[in-house]
């Protein structure tokens, strides 16, 4: 049973759902909202974990479950082979040392009230024994990291621009030495050039300190860019996870395809390659009332009446490495056009650069 | 006030540059209150407030020695020189009584400064308490929620909902009227007003991104409390506590002038304005019923224009209208702002050329 490296965080049947309060005086729940629906996964030492989905798909609320800042519905989060969701807020402080995040708004995540040094000084002030002086030096030490000046640790979050704080924040959740990092679009937040910046100094960060990363995103090129390995998520539950580069090339569910067939691709030297575009109608169904079977089902250019009536495992499908699990009865096949895939017009691809094409 | 701000602008990038040049560890960012302060010190009326309370509590602080020096104690009688002959009280500028005496023949100035001490005890007192009680319960009904905010909100709601006047009477009434339980009793029932202000700020300030980053470190919620959401509500509290020192005060008064709150012959502004209108004598001698209504007045007004002065000074986005006619005073310090700037531009337009000629 056991591999051999053992996973550092597991993933399994993760459920959570968050009550919908209705009634005047007496406040009792009148629905769920299933943001996250028997998700599992599991991540190993120096991976990086890529996680996709529209708004609203419980990519956030996966992360808050993960870093135990919400508490699981049902499911079991293993850290390092120990148990999180039964323990309690004291229990779990000694692990927030390896398990730490950096959060989406850098405007949002820094105290507007307090001085950086101070902000930076927290983990120390929560956690360390260090004296003073020694926080201070370790304070100074990881504004130098991340590519601040240290003279800077007087200064109020208002005054460093955007990428500056997302510093601050990626230097905060460095702090304890962590293992793993959870980042909740890090980037979405910053100018396009800029995130290049960001993601350079956490991959940098990544090799010199053997993090693991859980990066979330919706910008698809950054999320190739950064990761091992894919997960997709619908609807609060996983649609297809493996390779980065197997599901880029090779992607089975067509909730995937149509996401990825949407990227914007810069360079014209491939606009001949790209994949036919598939344009999703609808919306996202509401997570209180998700559909029956397959969640995607609606939406899907593939579906049919199986679809509707039964939910689909996220297993292996013929043909595919192993690692690469789709939830589809009807998986995409290589060359296959999807349905509604109409053709776009050329003139209308609007060149994007993303940090990948920065680097490339 | 757009033109102000700009201004205000302009030297921030000033001192971003001269940071840049300067010593490096000189660098020390204005703090959130310096900036505060800066704009407050552009507002001439809050100015004039804050000058007119300094001046009153330094009066209340040396009262014995102002009255040593005018030579009239506050309770002392002057049936000599104090009253006229038919018994009627000297009026202002005589004998040297400048604000002339009561119908007893004492000097209304040295009372009036001694009822300053009584004012100013009680509703800086009454509001400190007010705060310290209202900032702890509001912090934790706001940040816990659930059963805990239900009955603390309820309370607070409850106490607000209370006659106050009435139930002071009675408190009052039943252990006797002494300074201290009149600001206890004051204190009482003027912390839910912070307390309920406060809660809504922490209900909105839970959800920030910033706390919840505080809980991924592990932080206790003591810490996230007093660390991390209180810095954030301390301007509030400043701005609603400097407005309801006024409403104390004026408590203060209504209980003094109803005869429950410091008792005669100790002055107080309200007991005197009771005393002055007990009576019909203020009829010819208005000097000792209107110049503690003034002290009283001038007193109210200054709080709360100097609380006006500092929400608008703490929270620029929230100021008063940009109707507001602007000073001359800011009109010039506008324009030489603005002619500084132009020359130091011009200054660095041309050290550049010259750079760029070497």
């Amino acid at each position: 049973m056991t591999t051999p490296s053992d996973p550092l965080l597991e993933v399994e049947h993760v459920v959570k759902h968050f009550p919908v309060r209705g009634g005047a005086v007496l406040r009792r729940a009148v629905a769920q909202v299933r943001a996250v629906e028997n998700v599992s996964f599991t991540l190993t030492t120096g991976e990086t974990l890529g996680l996709v989905g529209e708004s609203g798909c419980g990519k956030s609320t996966l992360a808050r479950l993960v870093t135990a800042l919400h508490p699981v519905t049902s499911g079991h989060i293993r850290f390092k082979g120990q148990e999180v969701t039964t323990l309690s807020r004291r229990q779990m402080r000694p692990l927030r040392k390896s398990l730490q995040m950096v959060f989406q708004d850098p405007y949002g995540s820094l105290n507007p009230r307090r001085r950086v040094g101070s902000i930076l000084g927290d983990p120390f002030a929560v956690h360390g024994t260090l004296s003073r002086g020694q926080v201070k030096k370790e304070v100074q030490d990881l504004m130098a990291r991340v590519g601040l000046s240290p003279e800077h640790f007087n200064r109020f979050p208002s005054e460093f621009s955007g990428g500056q704080r997302q510093r601050i924040g990626i230097a905060r959740a460095l702090a304890l030495r962590p293992e793993l990092i959870v980042c909740d679009e890090p980037v979405s937040a910053l100018d396009v050039s800029i995130q290049a910046q960001i993601i350079n100094l956490l991959e940098d960060l990544q090799d010199e300190f053997n993090l693991t990363y859980i990066f979330i995103a919706h910008d698809l090129s950054v999320v190739r860019h950064v990761s091992d390995r894919l997960a997709v998520m619908y609807l609060g539950k996983l649609v297809e996870t493996g390779p980065v580069e197997e599901i880029y090339s090779r992607s089975r569910h067509p909730y995937t395809a149509s996401l990825l067939s949407a990227v914007p691709v810069a360079a014209t030297a491939f606009r001949g390659t790209r994949k036919e575009r598939v344009i999703l109608s609808g919306d996202v169904p509401s997570p209180v009332d998700p559909p029956s079977g397959c969640r995607f089902h609606p939406r899907c250019p593939k579906a049919q009446e199986r679809c509707a009536r039964e939910e689909p495992l996220l297993e292996q499908k013929a043909g595919d490495l192993p690692g690469h699990l789709t939830a589809c009865h009807f998986p995409v096949e290589a060359g296959e056009m999807l349905a509604i895939a109409s053709r776009e017009a050329p003139a209308t691809a609007a060149p994007v650069a993303t940090a990948a094409d920065a680097r490339s | 006030m757009s033109l102000f701000r700009a201004d205000a602008g302009i030297e921030e990038t000033e001192d971003h540059d001269v940071g840049a040049d300067a010593d490096p560890t000189e660098i020390v960012g204005r703090t959130p209150w310096q900036l505060a302060w800066t704009r407050l010190r552009h507002d001439r009326v809050a100015m004039v407030s804050l000058g007119f309370i300094v001046f009153l509590a330094l009066v209340a602080i040396f009262a014995p020695l102002l009255t040593a020096l005018i030579g009239h104690g506050p309770n002392a009688q002057y049936p000599n020189t104090g009253l006229s002959l038919s018994g009627i009280p000297v009026g202002p500028g005589h004998a040297g009584f400048l604000l002339g005496t009561d119908d007893q023949g004492r000097d209304v100035l040295s009372r009036i400064i001694y009822g300053s001490r009584v004012s100013l005890v009680v509703g800086v007192g009454a509001t400190l308490v007010s705060l310290v009680v209202g900032m702890v319960v509001g912090l934790v009904a706001g940040y816990y929620g659930g059963w805990i905010d239900a009955l603390l909100a309820r309370f607070m709601d409850i106490l607000l909902s209370f006659p106050i006047l009435l139930f002071a009477l009675a408190i009052i009434a039943r252990f006797g009227p002494s300074l201290e339980l009149v600001l206890i009793v004051i204190a009482m029932f003027s912390w839910p007003y912070i307390g309920r202000l406060v809660r809504g700020q922490v209900i909105s300030l839970r959800e920030r991104e910033f706390v919840e980053a505080a809980r991924a470190l592990g932080s206790s919620d003591l810490r996230i409390m007093f660390v991390e959401i209180l810095p954030n509500l301390l301007a509030l509290a400043v701005i609603y506590a400097t407005l309801l020192i006024p409403v104390n005060i004026v408590l203060e008064a209504t209980l003094s002038f109803l005869g429950l709150g410091v008792q005669p012959p100790t002055a107080s502004w309200g007991n005197m304005i009771a005393e002055a209108q007990n009576g019909d004598l203020f009829t010819v001698a208005w000097w000792f019923l209107v110049f503690p209504c003034l002290a009283l007045i001038l007193t109210t007004l200054a709080f709360n224009l100097l609380g006006d002065g500092l929400r608008d000074a703490l929270d620029p986005r929230h100021g008063r209208s940009q109707m507001t006619p602007k000073s001359k005073a800011t009109r010039r310090a506008d324009a030489k702002g603005r002619a500084e700037a132009k020359d130091r531009a011009q200054a660095k337009a041309g050290a550049a050329t010259a750079g760029a000629e070497a």
